[in-house]
């Protein structure tokens, strides 16, 4: 790695102001396994200046039970979510979300708010020496379009309608699912907001703003949440297709739905025409199917990636079949 | 926000110029031991404490392998996604090719040279099981399965290889990883 400026921030505020300082050309880190090798590869066109680490600010590793919900620090990595006790019993979907990304030694090191903030896996972009000035990188074109898409969107692009990269983050679609609430260092976002395409950027993030905490609101009673992800390995690999859903009933009938799915959209999907049709009907067998079959309606795949349009499907069916009085088994890789 | 230019290197407080923070340092910090500065870390490399200075971008890896000499690591694929370089850092498998040293100051490290030094009976079980063919991806995995056993003296076999799923072995010797760790399990809970 080409060398860098390294500062331990104390304080989100001193890191804040680090960053501004910068003005752009300098990077938080935190877990450091998305951006390291980013910079190992070069595979932007600008080289961070300075490296701000924020694993040196006290508390912010906290997960603490509040008055209307959970909070999760920053820095909580996804091995301590992925087994945190109230965590898997209230916030399901989110456990196993955690539990399913990476591998062990990448959980015990990567954070909650990195996975939300992590860049895209295209391999265009990520090709090493910045080889494809793609259009996320602010060149011209993308190369995905007209080369190899396979594991690239099925509803479409952004940035000029071009770029076609799917969000790969595993937690994600748990986080909105369950209605959470992103933390920054000058406001709260919805989890369902946080996420917008544009040139370097895959959040609403501002250049000298930081993810703080990530704030889930405490499940309505009734409320089962699950999450499932469909990747060519059981471990160590991105998704191909991931889906979390937050249910809620009252009796059999379902009221109210939050169904999103992740790594088939430029940024994570909510799958609204499967959650009005979800709404009143019994989590059956029939109903999942359908909600299956409306999530994926308005999909429109590339030349090379049809394939992941059975599978979103299908994820949905399973893990809204996983939300019902008898779930099912992970049977989704 | 209000915006700080410069920070107390002993406290949070902060300044908007040299001079307002001299004054600071005078009347506050006028006895204190002087912070060290950025890049020198302490550490604990297996039992033994190492005060060292490093450059921003040498990974843990490099640190442990190049400069300390502890060869056992291994680089492979140098972004975090095989496992050949896990350390045991404050008792959980980390990569130490995703790790940068200078953040590393205050940590315990543990390597494959460790684990064979205490005389771990994982080790001898590695061997009579041949649990390696080329033996590239060993040390990784005996790390990573000295940390399950500290952490869960008795896995099951499913939990073995849900904690040795972050390590890729490309001579595929994972059943005889199982057969050696829960061997090992048995005899370290029975004593």
């Amino acid at each position: 790695m080409k060398n860098f400026e390294h500062f331990n921030a104390r304080s989100i505020d001193e890191a804040a102001t680090l960053l501004g300082r910068y003005g752009g050309n300098a990077a938080v880190i935190a877990g450091g396994t998305d951006l390291l090798g980013k910079m190992k590869d070069r595979i932007l066109p600008a080289y961070p200046e300075a490296l701000i680490n924020i694993k040196t600010v006290p508390g912010l590793d906290a997960i603490a039970e509040t008055d209307d919900g959970l909070s999760i620090g920053a820095l909580a990595t996804l091995a301590g979510i992925s087994a945190h006790p109230v965590i898997l019993e209230k916030y399901t979907a989110l456990a196993q979300a955690a539990g399913r990304t990476a591998s062990p030694q990448l959980r015990n090191m990567g954070t909650i708010a990195g996975n939300l903030c992590q860049d895209i896996r295209c391999w265009y972009y990520r090709a090493a020496q910045n080889r494809f000035s793609c259009l996320r990188k602010g060149g011209g074109r993308c190369y995905a379009l007209k080369g190899d898409n396979r594991f690239h969107s099925i509803f479409g692009g952004s940035v000029k309608g071009g770029c076609v990269a799917v969000h790969p983050s595993d937690t994600a679609p748990a986080l909105i699912a369950l209605g959470g609430t992103v933390i920054t260092s000058r406001r709260a976002v919805k989890a369902s907001d946080f996420f917008k395409v544009s040139v370097n950027r895959t959040t609403v993030l501002e250049a000298d703003e930081i993810v703080t905490a990530v704030h889930l609101p405490a499940p309505a009673p009734g409320t089962r949440s699950a999450f499932m992800k469909f990747a060519l390995r059981q471990s160590i690999d991105f998704p191909i297709v991931n889906c979390a859903a937050a249910i809620t009933c009252e009796g059999d009938a379902v009221t109210r739905a939050r169904i999103c799915l992740n790594a088939v959209s430029v940024v994570p999907r909510r799958a609204a025409a499967a959650e009005q049709l979800m709404a009143g009907r019994n989590i059956d067998e029939t109903a999942a199917d359908a909600a299956g079959a409306a999530a994926v309606a308005d999909a429109e795949p590339l030349d090379g990636n049809a394939w992941m349009v059975p599978i979103a499907r299908t994820l949905v069916k399973r893990t809204l079949l996983a939300c019902g009085p008898d779930p099912a088994e992970d049977e989704s890789s | 926000m209000e915006t700080k230019d410069i920070t107390c290197p002993h406290c949070e407080k902060g300044f908007k110029s040299p001079d307002e923070m001299k004054a600071h340092m005078l009347a506050d910090h006028r006895n204190d031991e002087v912070p060290p500065p950025e890049g020198h870390i302490r550490l604990t490399v297996n039992g033994k404490a190492y005060a060292l200075d490093v450059q921003p971008n040498w990974t843990l890896y490099q640190l442990v392998h190049d400069h300390l000499g502890l060869t056992g690591a291994k680089q492979f694929c140098d972004r975090g996604a095989c496992g050949s370089c896990t350390v045991i850092m404050d008792g959980k498998p980390v990569l130490s090719c995703m790790i940068l040293a200078i953040e590393c100051d205050g940590t315990t490290i543990e390597t494959v040279e460790g684990v064979a030094a205490a005389g771990h009976p994982l080790i001898d079980a590695y061997v009579k099981h041949h649990a390696m063919q080329c033996g590239y991806c060993t040390p990784g995995f005996v790390t990573t399965s000295k940390a399950l056993l500290d952490d869960n003296p008795r896995p099951t076999a499913h939990e073995v290889k849900i904690a040795l799923s972050g390590n890729l072995c490309r001579c595929g010797t994972y059943p005889q990883h199982t057969i050696a760790v829960l061997e090992v399990s048995q005899k370290l809970t029975a004593s």
